[in-house]
This record gives C-alpha cells, structure tokens and sequence, in this order.
C-alpha cells in the first residue's frame, strides 16, 4: 500500500473516527526528540550539517514531488535526532541525504534508480553503501517510516472549517502547504508537533486569504480538543514573523508598482513586524499591510506557474 | 540475530516460521519471525519497506501483537553466491492463544464453559483490534483462534499474524504446505469473490464468537465445499434476494436448498443480545454485515466497563 502523506493511518474517508484520535496520539513518535532542537540552537556547527543535508535532499529530489523532499527530510532530523550528529565529513552528509531520499521515493512509491544522482557533486556511492545506509536509518527511526506530517491534519482541520466551496478550501490548502514546506527548514519549528504545524499553517493562511472567516477558524481549532492552544498561538505567531520577513522587500516592490500605499503604513507595517504579538494591539495596523499582501497573494494564486515554483524552490 | 538466543519453535504461521527467542542482554522473551523478504540490490525493497512500516504503524494499539524491533540477518545458503540478508520480525511474546485457551476448557482436567463475562470482554477487544486494522486500510484476512494470543494475567486478547499485501500473499496455501483452515472463510471468499472487503474479517470474528461460547468451531469444513455446506445447513442456503449477486460469483453452483436454523440453538448460552450480534456478524451480504466499529456500540457490550479498554 502507497504511503500518503494526507492519510498516513487509513484510506478511509472517515475524519472522525479513531483514526484521527490516533494520529494525534502518536504523530509525537514522528519527530525529532527536544534534544535535537537545542543541541542545533546551540551549536552553529551542527546547524551547517543539517543545512548541507537538506540542501543535497533538495537538489536530489527537486524533480520529484515536493512530499517526498519533505519526508526525506523528516527522516534526516529523525535520524539525526536519535543518531547524533554525523561527522562533517561531505560523503558521510551526502550519502544521508541520498539514503534518506531513496528512502522517501520507495515510500511513496516514485519511480527512482540511484544512478540518476550518481556522480553528482563527484561523489559516486555503490548501492550496497547505500542500502546499508538503509538500514541504519531503518533501525534509528525503528521502521516508522509512515511519517506523521503536518500535511497528516490538513484534511482534519479543514473538515472542522466548514468550508463548503471547494475552489475555498483548495486556496487554502495550497497556501498552507507552501507555508508548511517553508517552516521544515527553519529549526525554531522543529519543536512544534505536526498537528500543531498544520493548525498554525491554516491560521497564517487564512489570515492571509480570508481575515474576515479567521477567527472563526481559530475557535474551530482551539475547540479542537486535540490541539494545545498555547503551542498553537507560539507556533502561529512565530510563523507570522517569519512570513512577514518574507514578504517586506516584495511588499515594496508591489506597492511601487500596483497599489499606491502611503508612506506611514510601509513604516508602521515594518516597524511593528518585529515585535508583533497574540495582544491584539498591533493588529489593527498590521491590517492594512495584510490588505496589501492579500492583493499580492491573490495575485500570486492566479498564477499556478509560480505557485509550482514556489513549492519546488524550497 | 545474535542479540537473541533461539529457544524453541513456536510455530508454523501462515508466513513462515515462528521461533520463541530470548533476547540475551535484557532476558526478554521474542517471538521470532522469518520472512521471505530480502534485501536486494536496491537496499530495503519497497514493498518490503511499506508493509513493514504499516505493521509497525498497525502494532502501535494495544490489540495488535507489538512489533518490537525489524532485523536482517545474512542467509547464507549457498556460498558461492554473495549472502542475502533475510528480515525477521521481533514480535512481543505472548505463551497461550485463543485456540490453546479454549481447548484447556473443553478437555484437560476442569472442562467448563468459558465465562460469560470473558467471552464479552475478548469479543470487544477483538472487535477493538479489527477496527483499528480497518480504519488503517488493512484487512487481516485469516482471523482464527491460533492468531489471537492472549495475556492471560492482564486478561488482553492481541490479534497477531496480520498479512499484508503483496509480500505477504493471501494465504490460501499455506507456505510450509500446511493446511490452511477454512472454518473461519467468509462464504464469498469460499465462493471465489475477488473483491472481497473488511465483511471478510466481521465473518471470522462471528466464527471465533460462536466457538468462545461453544467451546467448538461453529462450520468445522475440511474442503472448500464442505465448509460452505456448513454454512448453507445452519444459516439457509443463500438466495439472490438475501444476497444480492451471490449466484454470479466465480465458485458458485447449485446446493441443495437448506432452510435457515435456529442460530441460538446452535449456541444456547448465549443470551439475545449476543445472539443479534452474532447475526449481524454472519449476514451473507459481505456489505449488510455489521462493521467492527458498529459492533463497538452493540448492546451486548452494554454491561461491559468499556473504560478499561
């Protein structure tokens, strides 16, 4: 049976039955320990590893499905986590990162012959290395390799929303992806479950897509009883930061050239960005740069050539 | 392989052999597992991969046997060729199954029906595992009393032997040429369906009711045709209006037409509850036939505490 990211447990359709308990109960066996987290914000050393690894998962399975990146992904810090970190040796990351993608395609079922990737960097592994690599990785994650992922609770969530128009839904699913694929290289996420993740993910977006239905999505989620609230409200405003670091220079690019915005809110927008918080006070004069940054989204989504391309980047 | 010590073979399961094993540093007893999964040039082979990382998802509930740890171990056969490494599942060990358990109430020293309150509370756990096996995709396909092992101090029933795809194959012979048994078969497998569901477990755990109360098998066939002559003799012979469809599967001739008996003669302690649950479990219609998680709900669980599970 193919693995599917959206539906790790079951191929059934029912959202509400155990199946869904059950991923929250053990999407905690699918992620890094703690440890993990801080020995990477300690230690610069060790963030340059896994920066290089992620960096050669990338250009290996950048033809590929961008899940199956992200699940190769998950298994480098899964394995980092439980293995320590390797030596900084070039082959030793490189040969991680290829077993971990080769790894994912055979989870997902992609077709994937090592050879494509031989030579590349001019590094040249024999499958026998590889597959004991394999196995190393295998025993580390203990053969858990159905990954829960945020993109596990997606469907859940969205379910809770109500959302009864599907082109809805879809842009907001999508942004939640491309906003879910973004987070995974940023370590401050990695102590964050996958369910919280995936809650914080459909937050931004719909703050982004549609601020009116926003706190209703939010009470639908904080109802959840699965979700921490408190994690949810870290975890959301973390990613506003990061979303808004990412948007400033474009924002100014898009004000120049389609909408005419003041100069006192472009000042107010960057000034607050730094120090925004869950008090509510900052909102109302984030809402005009929002207004601006929907426009641009909107713009962005009409567009599927450079919502693709956003997906691969990563 | 050399973390455990071999102790004794357990079993002949519809896969492969089973060892009891202790694992030599902790003490800890294993049952061992051989598959036929190898590794290949490749590395791990994808199915092999996908199914044994479903296994590990699937083992996480209570009611399914643990699968405690994957190893590979070098199969040298012939050594000419380059060893292959073969996988063995490390399964947690349980020393008695429902089979076992039955027996010792029928013959040995102190026959005596099992109790009431027993039946009941393996039934929902049994119930409970299915479920769980069904809400991940996966069906076991031969549920018998052999593969449900039982803690006997805890008192917890755990579903064991799941098969699962390709790899693993439907079991219809068995891999060391030992029979199979058929006792426990849904009739539309009997009959050759191809495209049989999750009804074909709820059958299964209908047969596997029957026995706990009966202390024998419910249809005890020993041919493909006598075993659906059981059938056909307690619960009628099936009509197209019953079960709509019946008559155009593959295996399907003409049978003497049997009326439908009694069923709670044929398990008299049973009171009227369970006797509706056991009809609901032994519907011919594979879709008319209650689910495991509808069977949760029955009233016959009603005086069960269901907190403990």
């Amino acid at each position: 049976m193919e693995f599917d990211h959206e539906n790790p447990l079951t191929d059934s359709d029912d959202l509400y039955s155990d199946s869904v308990a059950s991923l929250f109960l053990v999407e905690s066996d699918h992620m890094p320990s703690e440890n993990y987290f801080s020995s990477l914000q300690a230690g610069d050393f060790d963030v340059l590893v896994r920066r290089e690894a992620i960096a050669s998962i990338s250009q290996f399975s950048c033809n590929f499905d961008p899940l199956m990146s992200y699940l190769a992904v998950n298994y480098l810090d899964r394995f980092l986590s439980s293995h320590g970190i390797l030596q900084p040796k070039q082959w030793v990351i490189k040969l991680l990162a290829i077993s971990c993608v080769s790894l994912a395609a055979k989870m997902k079922k992609t077709e994937f012959s090592l050879s494509d990737f031989q030579g590349e960097g001019g590094i040249i592994f024999d499958t026998q290395t590889i597959g004991r690599m394999e196995g190393l990785i295998l025993g580390a994650l203990k053969w858990r390799m159905r990954s829960i992922t945020p993109f596990s609770f997606i469907p859940f969530f969205i379910s809770l929303f109500k959302l009864q128009d599907p082109p809805l839904w879809q842009a907001l699913k999508a942004r939640a992806l491309d906003i879910i694929f973004k987070s995974q290289t940023d370590i401050n996420f990695l102590v964050y479950k996958p369910s919280v993740i995936a809650a914080s993910a459909l937050l931004c977006a719909s703050h982004e897509l549609f601020p009116l239905q926003c706190p209703c999505f939010r009470k639908a989620l904080s109802n959840c009883t699965y979700v921490n609230k408190e994690k949810m409200a870290q975890c959301y405003n973390a990613m506003e930061t990061v979303l808004l670091e990412e948007y400033e220079p474009l924002s100014d690019v898009v004000s120049s050239s389609v909408t005419p915005v003041n100069v006192l809110d472009q000042r107010f927008s960057s000034s607050e960005s730094g120090n925004y918080n869950t008090n509510g006070t900052t909102i109302t004069t984030l809402r005009v740069e929002r207004d601006i940054k929907r426009r641009k989204i909107n713009h962005y989504y009409d567009n599927p050539a450079v919502h693709v391309s956003q997906i691969t980047q990563f | 392989m050399e973390k455990y010590e071999k102790l004794e073979k357990v079993g002949e399961g519809t896969y492969g052999k089973v060892y009891k094993a202790k694992d030599k540093s902790s003490g800890q007893l294993v049952a061992l597992k051989k598959t036929r999964l190898e590794m290949d040039e490749e590395g791990v082979p994808p199915t092999a991969l996908r199914e044994v990382s479903l296994l590990q998802m699937l083992s996480q509930s209570l009611y399914v046997v643990r699968l405690l740890c994957v190893e590979h171990a070098d199969n040298r056969k012939d050594a000419s060729k380059p060893p292959k490494p073969v996988l063995y599942l490390v399964f947690e060990y349980l020393d008695t199954d429902l089979k076992k358990f039955i027996d010792s109430h029928r013959k040995g020293p102190n026959p005596r029906p099992l109790s009431p309150n027993l039946v009941r509370s393996f039934l929902y756990q049994l119930c409970k595992g299915v479920a769980h096996c069904h809400s991940h995709g996966v069906l076991h396909r031969d549920l018998k009393p052999q593969n449900l092992l039982l803690d006997q101090e805890r008192g917890i029933l755990k579903i064991a032997d799941l098969g699962l795809g390709r790899a693993f194959t439907v079991p219809l012979k068995s891999y060391t040429h030992e029979i199979v048994t058929l006792w426990y078969r849904a009739p539309e497998v009997l009959l050759g369906s191809t495209h049989y569901s999750t009804g074909v477990d709820m059958w299964s755990v209908g047969c596997i009711f029957a026995e706990m109360v009966r202390r024998q098998a419910l249809f005890p066939g020993d041919s493909e045709f006598q075993q659906l002559l059981h059938i056909f003799r307690l619960l009628g012979t099936p009509s197209e209006k019953q079960w709509p469809g019946v008559s155009s599967l593959r295996d399907w001739h003409v049978y003497p037409q049997w009326e439908p008996q009694n069923l709670a003669r044929a398990v008299p302690s049973l009171g009227a509850d369970g006797v509706d649950l056991l009809l609901k479990m032994l519907k011919y219609d594979p879709a008319e036939r209650i689910s495991a998680k509808a069977a949760l709900e029955h009233p016959y669980f009603d005086s069960l505490d269901k907190s403990q599970f």
